[in-house]
């Protein structure tokens, strides 16, 4: 076996393996059609209490029965498990993290607001504006978790 | 945290793993850890075993449908002494590229084919 001691390169190899498991969360396109099936339920739910008088219950199990198998391939095709910590996590996709929590807010009270006022259309804009602002937010919170991985997360 | 050798971690397979190991992951699957390690199954799965051994390496198997799945993370103790030996090799690396900014020591010496090794052993006394 090679003695790293004497090999100035073992860190840069390192830094190559951490690349190459960084690149495995890459999103495939199924996991990004999850993701904007799952906010789709979630801003439908407005229309729906609206209009068919639906509790907030059906639409949080539907979205739970999209999220647990989808998290599940997710982990499966890239073979790292990487749970929730806190919301300041990854460092470097904090502001998605934080996107994603007040986009879904701003989306849900406007919806409300526009839908109460008779605005349908314009209610249906705004739901399909946060669905994609949400993948978006995803791609950045994953992009942001590939970079800690290729840093280290702290270690060296 | 201190930057110390550990001689558990220092051959390069085993630096691989807990490197990638440490990288931020929860737990990362056999298959992901020998393809981004760039080893083979055996190779892994020995090297594991001893990490195993000496408390570096939780192991956790399972299986889907029929085909096993093994899942790897390391604890505290492993954490910690990975931290301090990447924390070490950082060193190492800082003062061997700063010493090869030095045209004294950096002047390869005729016929010498491996100049790094030339250079590092001071570096390593003064560690």
């Amino acid at each position: 076996m090679r003695d790293v001691a004497r090999d100035p390169a073992a860190l840069e190899l390192l830094r190559v393996q951490r690349s190459r498991l960084a690149d495995r969360m890459r999103p495939p396109w199924w996991y990004l059609t999850g993701v904007a099936i799952m906010y789709a339920l979630v801003f439908a739910f407005p229309f729906a209490s609206r209009f068919l008088g639906a509790s907030i219950w059906p639409f949080f199990v539907a979205a739970l029965v999209v999220s647990v198998p989808l998290q599940w391939g997710w982990t499966r095709v890239t073979g790292i498990k990487i749970g929730f910590r806190n919301l300041s996590y990854p460092g470097p996709g904090r502001p998605a993290r934080y996107a994603v929590v007040v986009v879904s807010l701003a989306a849900i009270v406007t919806e409300h607001f526009l839908i109460d006022r008779g605005l349908i259309v314009a209610a249906i804009a705004v739901a399909a504006l946060a669905v994609v602002a949400e993948v978006a937010a995803q791609q950045a919170l994953l992009r942001g978790i590939r970079q800690e991985l290729r840093g280290g997360g702290g270690a060296a | 945290m201190t930057a110390r050798p550990d001689p558990l971690i220092h051959p390069i397979t085993r630096l691989s793993i807990c490197g990638l190991l440490a990288a931020g992951a929860d737990w990362v699957e056999f298959a992901a850890l020998r393809d981004a390690a760039g080893i083979s199954d055996s190779v892994l799965s020995k090297q594991s075993r001893v990490l195993e051994d000496a408390g570096y390496v939780e192991v956790r198997k399972g299986a889907v449908g029929r085909r096993p799945r093994t899942w790897f993370r390391l604890t505290a103790e492993g954490r910690l002494a990975v931290q301090g030996h990447l924390a070490w090799l950082a060193q190492l690396e800082e003062a061997f590229s700063a010493s090869t900014q030095d045209p004294r020591q950096a002047r390869p010496l005729p016929g010498d084919r491996d100049q790094p090794r030339r250079v590092l052993p001071p570096l390593l006394g003064s560690t």
